[in-house]
């Protein structure tokens, strides 16, 4: 039998592994990936209390996660199209995406 | 759960600023593409900035109500920081004008952008709901994220734009996933509701309660750069436009602080000052010291100003963190949040002023990708005298020195600090900004001590203009400094209706 802690569970370690992506992977259309990742993560734990409660407030209480994972969902595809715009303007400027050679911002 | 628009009238100066963006994006379309009809632009957005400010301001005495079924709120806290992020902008974009002009890069989109994310300031200070904080943080972020990449010349700006767009989202999915958590210990991701959750926390649920609240707390740690997730800062600070570093300096901060001050307070105030592992007092405590320790240790060997100034940027998060903390006590926690919102009104004119100043040098160094060594800073006092004197007065202002607006804003903090019980903070806090004296005054020692080795250093039109968003600044520091009194209005009210 499949409860949520099982999802609970699997959304902690997506969540996981799109945190080690962002951190280690070096191609920044795959931090994109990574960051995208972390946010559905987020929408299966939203889902998971919704289809699951702990705590019921009211009567629309599981439509409340419902709601929010569609909020989400919309703010991750302007955040992605920002995203790749911004990257797109780094490729233009030097040739490459990859991120261990964005680094003239040092000293 | 209906929709009232009346509740409209309690976000009237994001509306207000919505709307600006919207017209400015439209008439945008119908301009040719280089050509004198495209000056109007930064007055309309100063206009909608002013009448914004004005909306607010009148506002600030009005008693506090809930909208739109408990998702935002317009109380005291929030009007003002409405206030401060219009003034803000009005600023900025006075500034932003004769910079972009000098650097051919004038268009319509650029003030648009401004005034969306100053939309997204304000919902941001007004928001009770995790998911409305998402939504507005995102409105403020996404634009200013667009506005970092605003110059297309050199490497620095879309570098810039893409470490901070990277560690932004990151810091934002982390603040989703502590509001997904706190959704399932609360049932409802309003901020009152979590509170309730983390009154009645029991055994199973406490972690739940707990983690959620770390994960939204280093989300917005991130926001406002405070140790360890401030490494962003040097770099985005530095490779933004200089009118676009003092709006996100000034804007981005208040409305992260007001925010972190309502989850903290609002959601987790019960468990603020216990004592143990629960209480977040603590952790807010080491986080500040470390945040003031490390901006003002690591803004000392800096040789660009615009650079000390983004270190300078996360010594003064550190302060602001130290009001968190005093607040974190039972009530009254009223000169905190006084203090608080002082010290956010403070800071914002004196560093919308300094990145204004850095703007003006900034102008000729941009094309070439050059930073704006000390030495460039060399010979100001010979050529522009008056620039010379507003700069050496927002160097003071930053680093406390009476009779100016940041130290009245570090008195107040600190003073809010030693009521709280939080000596020890208190006197570090005060050790570290005598450091600060160091650089700041090392920028002084360079405009007027050292004689100018290069050529005239400031160049392109819109002069007058700049040099009115200056004054304004100047007179707002030594004001606030003289008079703190005066604004009076705009920090008790922010206590109406915060924190019980």
């Amino acid at each position: 039998m499949v409860g949520p802690l099982h999802y609970l569970v699997l959304a902690a370690a997506l969540f996981a592994l799109g945190a080690v992506g962002v951190v280690i992977r070096r191609n920044a259309i795959i931090v994109l990936m990574s960051i995208e990742l972390m946010l559905n993560a987020v929408n299966l734990t939203f889902l998971t209390f919704s289809r699951f409660p702990l705590v019921v407030k009211g009567n629309d209480a599981p439509i409340a996660g419902h709601a929010a994972v569609f909020y989400v969902i919309a703010v991750a595809a302007a955040e992605a199209a920002v995203g790749l715009a911004i990257v797109i303007a780094v490729f233009r400027s030097r040739l490459t995406v990859n991120v261990d050679e964005i680094d003239s911002l040092k000293n | 759960m209906n929709f009232n628009p009346n509740d409209l009238v309690g976000i009237l100066p994001a509306v207000i600023l919505t709307l600006g963006g919207c017209a400015l994006m439209t008439t945008e379309v119908f301009l040719r593409k280089d050509g004198p009809d495209r000056r109007y632009q930064p007055f309309l957005a100063a206009v909608f900035g002013l009448i914004a400010l004005y909306v607010s301001l009148s506002q600030l005495g009005d008693p506090s109500a809930t909208l739109f079924a408990g998702a935002a709120v317009a109380d005291g806290i929030g009007r003002s920081i409405s206030a401060v992020v219009s003034g803000t902008l009005v600023l900025s974009v006075l500034l932003a004008a004769g910079y972009l002009e000098t650097l051919s890069a004038s268009r319509g989109e650029f003030y648009a952008l401004a005034l969306f994310s100053a939309a997204g300031m304000c919902l941001l200070s007004q928001a009770t709901d995790l998911i409305v904080v998402f939504i507005a943080l995102e409105v403020m972020s996404l634009a200013v994220y667009s506005l970092t990449a605003w110059l297309r010349k050199g490497t620095k700006p879309a570098e810039a734009a893409f470490k901070y767009f990277v560690l932004g989202s990151f810091a934002s999915a982390i603040f989703l996933y502590g509001a997904a958590l706190a959704f399932g210990a609360a049932g409802s991701t309003r901020i009152a509701d979590l509170a309730l959750a983390v009154r009645n926390a029991n055994a199973g649920s406490s972690m739940l309660v707990y983690a959620a609240g770390a994960l939204l707390t280093v989300g917005f740690a991130f926001k406002v750069a405070a140790f360890p997730f401030h490494m962003w800062v040097p770099d985005v600070y530095d490779g933004a436009p200089a009118p676009v570093t003092g709006f996100m300096a000034a804007g981005v901060k208040a409305a992260a602080f007001a925010t972190l001050a309502r989850i903290l307070i609002g959601g987790f105030g019960d468990v603020g000052a216990s004592m143990g592992p629960h209480g977040w007092q603590s952790l807010i405590v080491l986080l500040a010291g470390a945040t003031m320790l490390v901006g003002n240790v690591l803004a000392v060997p800096q040789r660009s100003v615009k650079r000390m100034l983004a270190y300078s940027s996360i010594a003064h998060a550190g302060y602001l963190l130290v009001s968190i903390a005093a607040m974190a006590g039972s009530e009254p926690r009223q000169d905190a949040v006084f203090g608080l919102v002082f010290y956010l009104a403070s800071y914002a004119a004196t560093v919308i002023g300094a990145f204004g100043i850095v703007a003006l040098i900034e102008r000729k160094l941009a094309p070439t990708g050059a930073s704006d060594d000390l030495t460039t800073w060399g010979g100001l006092a010979q050529k522009h005298p008056l620039l010379a004197a507003a700069m050496s007065l927002f160097m003071l202002s930053l680093a406390g020195v009476p009779p100016t607006a940041g130290f009245m804003g570090k008195l107040g903090i600190f003073r809010a600090a030693i009521e709280a019980g939080l000596v020890p903070l208190a006197i570090f806090g005060v050790l570290t900004s005598a450091a600060g004296l160091y650089y700041y005054l090392r920028v002084v020692v360079y405009i007027y001590m050292v004689p100018s080795t290069k050529p005239e250093p400031v160049v392109g039109g819109r002069m007058l203009t700049a040099g009115v968003a200056l004054a304004a600044c100047a007179v707002l520091v030594i004001w606030m400094g003289v008079q703190p009194g005066a604004f009076a209005t705009l920090t008790q009210s922010s206590l109406a209706g915060f924190g019980k």
